[in-house]
């Protein structure tokens, strides 16, 4: 271990506009370590990684690499002084080949020619030096994500990397690819090589890690040891308070279904199956949890389900009506009410006012329109009833609805949804981004219309919020429903059938 | 760069943009758009060993604007009052062909085919009104600007079912349209062609048959002799407002605005985008063909092969709708600005002994360009609303 | 191939041989076996719909449809006036200079529309190097050096929309129509003020045609022997720009600025040096199709001479799916239909006119029909976010 740490980064502070992701952060790595950077969603750890990476400029602080004030103002002044970084969102060109991507920026060169067989070479030499599988001429569109993950790896070890940092890099693996990893970690380690490794995961923090510094809303909070460190103190750390997000709820008598999937098959936009075979139930009276790990079928499936995508096989009926086929029109008017992942993208026009975002779907209706011609005094009256009704703050009925809150933003799309008498309601990620009193409310809501008789279906990536909903949960893994287990059921039981029960997925040889 | 930008996400729409910059900017930035653009035409001019001042204020004087001016000279007053209703006649079909690039730009389309859709208008104006001999006026009239409007929506209808349904780029489908109906066209009025005028004294003219007397628009200003200012500009500023309340009166401008600002959350909550395009193009391609119609019920009469090679005023209601910001008034005044600079750029009006009408043409195509380019970005509007955050946070900072 | 591409394909063929059978050197002049290969055709373009591809299919069944119009206007038509139209030989000399703007510019959008910038301003950097390619020969008295000029011209006015479009994250169609409207504003301009009513003079220098000793071979002597330096010098870059594109080190990076410039800017390159070189090779290179417009081809210069070439340049492109051999085959064929679209006065003036939107009419074919969604590269068009 050398003397001066690896990298310091001393009084870090990161505005963007009058959000301050990172206050006045300080960091250290000593060589041969692997630092822990822990954090819930929206702490500040992304943001403080990419200032380390150049991609972005902190307004205050500095950084000193070895003991000495650096500055660095690109990806490729961090890359020159050594520091590698394996992003939580693959910085990977879909289309190109294993080895392309990993020579991009330092290309091995015949005359004025690429030369690819010395990329290939020296793909191969890495990989088996490192232990990280790949095949150099695979496109990276074709991998799956382990593989994927392995060039990311190799991209920053290529480029030689002495301070090496990865973002969430187990959210999209299985638990022995999770394991191999730890496994390549800790080799390097050996070697020298400093690592920072990032996550909200206290049990594979706790398994890997050397010390562990915990990020609270943008500052720091403690650097702690691994020795004497349990998930019960971290997850303090993390979060300030003791944290058991519990709702309360009255036992129900689930009635007829509601929404009815059997045999939906469906393909993604790249042409590939998303969703296989999936067959589920959501009755009045019940919430039915959807788990599973970002980017496993979700998406697509609630798409096939509103009629935002076609399926190939199978059937979709709502509350006795075949949707199977029917587009978002049809399917909205059978009774289905959509809080969607993004409501910025799906949810709200943000250019327009909070009385036309709450009649999106209502324009038509004879309560707004006659003979073609729309009454914007009456949309203005009813959104002034719904915005008190769900005590949405920041806003009249003619704000733009871009300039509100995400918290509030997320009470409009659902007072919309909900106003609809909706049968049906699929929820998705609906407290996405909101703090804890937007999100008590969501909950609450979401409760009090399951006890109204109507059907849930919460798919979410919180798995206290699936388990704390729920009347039982469903779990997805690539596209296929795996099992259906009991809310109550532990997290571990959980995590297992999340990522494949244990089972390895295709990955490059 | 901007604090602006950081509102709106990579991939806002036009609409969007534009939105922000509305608010944000307001009536000011069209403003100094304009200002900077005729800045930088000027320095041009300079450059070019010409007297700025001096061709400005001789274009000027051949925009009629100084008509509004009450200290001129009575001798003045009537060259300005012709000058004027030139500028009226040429704006008419510049408010018109602004409205059909604006609400397309409303919907997130860009529909560079207002020239085509004009021309195609003009063709089906000339066709009927110069046909049906012993209609009365008012019926006549009807008819042609019914046909006209129609052949119009029918031509940019044609890019908007291709998007719908083939996802076709209509900025490619639009512009390879134009060239086609520009064409077409000459191909009907020339000679041999279908559609060339039956006079036999004129068999070897390249022109349309005239417009009957039946189906002209009657002159409210001027003598009807000297191409005086007809009625068509009535119905232009109807159009506006017509624009007005489909834009925000309608389901149907609902449904507009809706996919213009964001087609995703439009389409899940049921609204068909792509009919939406369908029934935006061609609504557009009525407003061009409306003003293709105007024109040649109202002072042209005829249609000659070389009037449709060298007819620009499609391709102007880019600008104009751009400067205008895609709204009803703005879209006036913008028409009425270029109209003036087009009439003041004339070959008739403009004095070449001061600056020669035709590098005066070419001045007006720059001033066009800067103006879309600066609109583009609007970095003048960036560049105000610093200032304007800047003021307001150190007034915030005093009263503290 | 699957199948079913094969026999799409096979039916877009069989509807070219429609025509091709009833003009010279065949010459049917009977419509009975042009109606049966359309029909083929057509059939065949229908199985391939039914297999699954559609845009294939519905493009047999078009080739098929005009393959038996245009060969029963040729049965129609007086044979030696068939024989004075369809002179194989110098149709496709024609064809490959007809097409040479088109693939410059092709080529040029090839470089921009890769590293991620959207270009439609090619038409308006055409007309620019058209401009200054004929001005700079003439001020030199040297077709090299005007040549060299023109593409500077392009160049700079290229950085221009680089500009906007990067720097200052501007729409960029918006910015690019812009250009287009700038662009004839400033030939113009120049045009009048230093041309005025006489127009380029009649001396202008030309870029010389290169006469290869094969003039006397039939068939090839005619459609290679005589060709502009320009037209051999476009072929080149077809191949030189697939090099340096798919085979060169910046070929790598210019591609990954355009599919995920994230990735590029982790590499550690550079995402806005890229995009700026790219978009001035592309102005570069249109400008020397331009350039051949004006000093290689009609040796003239009039105002907005590219007339719309531009946007082909472009539609060939994205009909190529942002290939340089592809986008070279499809300005052939907008290069055929503007060849055959000129010997056609032949048959009659006013028709003659008419013709004049088939290459206009086939670029819309061809950006709706044949070839499935053309998917561009991903990062197409948007602006880089700034941090």
């Amino acid at each position: 271990m050398a003397d001066s740490p690896a990298l310091e980064l001393r009084g870090i502070t990161k505005r963007f506009g009058p959000l301050v992701a990172n206050r006045s952060v300080d960091f250290e790595l000593r060589r041969g370590e692997i630092h822990a950077l822990l954090g819930e969603n929206g702490a500040g750890k992304s943001t403080l990684m990419n200032v380390l990476y150049g991609l972005h400029q902190p307004d205050e602080g500095e950084i000193r690499l070895d003991g000495e004030a650096v500055e660095i103002r690109s990806s490729s002044r961090a890359i020159g002084l050594g520091i590698g970084m394996v992003h939580q969102h693959f910085m990977l060109v879909p289309v190109m080949t294993v080895a392309e991507n990993l020579v991009l920026g330092a290309e091995p060169k015949k005359g004025p020619l690429l030369d690819y067989k010395t990329a290939a070479e020296r793909t191969r030499e890495l990989s088996k030096r490192f232990g990280l599988a790949v095949d150099p001429d695979a496109r990276v569109q074709d991998l799956g994500v382990g593989a994927q993950q392995r060039v990311e790896i190799l991209r920053a070890l290529f480029r030689g990397a002495r301070v090496l940092v990865l973002d969430e890099p187990t959210a999209v693996l299985t638990a022995q690819e999770a394991q191999d990893l730890f496994e390549v970690l800790r080799a390097l380690k050996a070697e020298g090589t400093a690592i920072i490794f990032i996550s909200h995961k206290l049990n594979e923090v706790l398994d890997v890690a050397d010390r562990i510094t915990v990020l609270r809303r943008g500052e720091k909070v403690d650097t702690v040891p691994r020795e004497g460190a349990t998930e019960r103190s971290l997850a303090t750390l993390m979060v300030g308070r003791d944290v058991l997000l519990r709702v309360e709820k009255d036992d129900t008598t689930p009635g007829e279904s509601l929404l009815s999937l059997e045999g939906v098959s469906a393909r993604d936009d790249r042409g590939l199956p998303a969703v296989r075979d999936v067959s589920l139930d959501v009755r009045a009276g019940e919430i039915v949890g959807l788990a599973g790990i970002d980017a496993n079928g979700q998406s697509e499936l609630i798409e096939t389900i509103m009629g935002l995508r076609r399926p190939d096989e199978g059937t979709i009926i709502v509350a006795g009506r075949d949707v199977t086929h029917a587009g978002p029109r049809d399917t909205l008017a059978a009774g289905v009410s959509h809080i969607a992942e993004d409501r910025h993208r799906r949810g709200l026009v943000l250019e327009f006012d909070l009385a036309e975002n709450l009649a999106l779907r209502e324009y038509k209706t004879p309560a707004f329109s006659k003979r073609g011609f729309i009454s914007p005094k009456k949309m203005v009256a009813r959104a002034r009833t719904l915005l008190k009704e769900f005590d949405v703050r920041g806003g009249e009925p003619e704000t733009r609805a871009g300039s509100l809150s995400g918290g509030n933003q997320q009470k409009v799309v659902i007072a919309r949804e909900l106003n609809a008498d909706p049968r049906v309601i699929i929820a998705a990620q609906p407290t996405r981004g909101l703090d804890v009193g937007a999100i008590e409310f969501v909950h609450r809501r979401l409760v009090e219309e399951r006890d109204a008789g109507r059907g849930v279906l919460l798919v979410s990536l919180e798995m206290e919020e699936i388990r704390s909903l729920s009347d039982r949960v469903l779990v997805i893994y690539e596209g296929q429903i795996v099992a259906e287990m009991p809310p109550e059921s532990s997290e571990e039981d959980f995590g297992v059938l999340m990522t494949g029960g244990g089972r390895r997925t295709e990955g490059a040889a | 760069m901007s604090d602006v930008d950081d509102e709106l996400p990579p991939d806002a729409t036009v609409a969007a943009r534009l939105a922000t910059y509305v608010r944000a900017g307001g009536v000011v930035t069209p403003l100094i758009t304009l200002l900077v653009a005729f800045l930088f035409g000027g320095l041009v001019v300079l450059i070019t060993g010409h007297d700025p001042i001096a061709t400005y204020k001789a274009i000027f004087n051949g925009t009629g604007l100084n008509w509004f001016f009450p200290w001129i000279s009575s001798e003045d007053r009537t060259i300005a009052a012709l000058n004027l209703q030139q500028t009226l006649i040429v704006t008419t079909p510049l408010i018109l062909t602004g409205l059909a690039v604006a609400f397309a730009f409303r919907c997130g389309l860009f529909n560079i085919g207002g020239q085509g859709q004009y021309i195609v208008g003009g063709v089906f104006a000339v066709w009927v009104g110069s046909s049906f001999e012993g209609l009365p006026s008012l019926l006549h009239i009807l008819l042609a600007v019914v046909a006209g409007m129609l052949g119009g929506a029918f031509w940019a209808g044609i890019a908007g079912v291709l998007k719908a349904v083939a996802g076709t780029n209509e900025v490619i489908s639009t512009i390879m349209l134009n060239w086609i109906a520009i064409w077409t066209g000459n191909y009907l009025f020339n000679l041999g062609g279908p559609l060339q005028n039956s006079n036999p004294a004129q068999k070897d003219v390249p022109v349309s048959n005239d417009v009957l007397e039946s189906a002209k628009l009657p002159v409210f200003w001027g003598d009807p002799q000297l191409q005086g200012l007809h009625i068509g500009l009535f119905i232009a500023v109807a159009a506006l407002l017509v624009f007005w309340v489909l834009l925000n009166r309608t389901t149907l401008g609902y449904e507009v605005r809706a996919v213009g600002f964001n087609p995703d959350a439009a389409q899940a909550s049921g609204i068909s985008v792509a009919r939406n395009y369908v029934v935006v193009m061609a609504v557009c391609g009525a407003f061009a063909g409306l003003a293709g119609t105007l024109d040649v019920l109202g002072w042209q009469f005829r249609i000659a092969t070389n009037d449709i090679q060298t007819s620009q005023l499609g391709f102007f209601g880019i600008a104009v709708a751009l400067l205008g910001r895609n709204t009803a008034v703005g879209t006036f005044f913008s028409a009425l600005l270029f109209g003036g600079l087009i009439t003041g750029t004339s070959v008739r009006n403009l004095d070449p002994t001061v600056f020669e009408p035709a590098l005066a043409t070419n001045l007006t195509y720059m001033i066009q360009g800067l103006v879309v380019l600066l609109v583009s970005t609007d970095v003048l509007v960036i560049w105000l609303w610093r200032l304007r955050r800047k003021r307001r946070s150190s007034a915030v900072l005093e009263a503290a | 191939m699957t199948p079913a591409k094969q026999i799409g394909w096979g039916g877009v063929a069989l509807g070219f041989l429609a025509f091709f059978i009833a003009v010279p050197p065949i010459t049917v002049r009977t419509p009975i076996p042009i109606a049966l290969v359309g029909l083929l055709a057509m059939t065949a373009g229908l199985l391939a719909y039914r297999g699954g591809e559609k845009r294939l299919g519905s493009g047999g069944i078009v080739a098929g449809v005009l393959g038996i119009s245009g060969g029963y206007a040729a049965t129609q038509s007086g044979e030696s006036n068939l024989e004075e139209v369809v002179v194989w030989g110098a149709l496709l000399a024609s064809t490959l200079r007809y097409a040479t703007p088109l693939t410059l510019g092709a080529l040029g959008g090839l470089f921009s529309e890769r590293s991620g910038v959207i270009n439609i301003a090619l038409e308006g950097m055409m007309l620019m190097g058209a401009f200054f390619g004929a001005w700079g020969a003439d001020v030199t008295g040297s077709w090299f050096l005007g040549i060299v000029i023109a593409i500077a011209s392009g160049a700079i006015f290229a950085a221009l929309h680089a500009l906007f479009a990067i720097t200052f994250r501007a729409d960029q169609i918006v910015s690019g129509t812009a250009l287009n409207l700038l662009a004839v504003g400033i030939t113009g301009y120049l045009y009048v003020q230093i041309y005025g009513d006489e127009g380029t003079p009649d001396d202008l220098p030309q870029v010389p045609n290169v006469e290869l000793p094969i003039q006397s071979v039939p068939f090839f002597g005619d459609v290679f022997g005589s060709l502009n330096l320009l037209v051999w010098v476009a072929l080149a870059m077809v191949l030189v720009t697939w090099v340096v594109v798919f085979r060169t080190a910046w070929g790598l990076r210019l591609r990954s600025a355009g599919e995920n410039p994230l990735a590029a800017e982790t590499a550690g390159l550079s995402v806005v040096r890229t995009r700026y070189l790219a978009v001035m090779c592309s102005g570069g290179l249109a400008a020397l199709g331009g350039a051949f417009l004006s000093i290689g081809f009609v040796h003239t210069f009039s105002q907005n001479m590219t007339a719309g070439r531009g946007f082909i340049a472009l539609a060939a492109l994205i009909f190529g799916r942002w290939r340089p051999g592809a986008a070279l085959a499809a300005t052939l064929l907008f290069g055929f239909g503007s060849a055959l679209a000129q010997r056609l006065p032949v048959f009659s003036p006013s028709g003659a006119v008419l013709f004049q939107a088939l290459p206009y009419v086939l670029t819309l074919i061809a950006v709706t029909g044949l070839i499935g969604r053309s998917i561009p590269p991903l990062a197409l068009g948007r602006p880089l976010s700034k941090s």
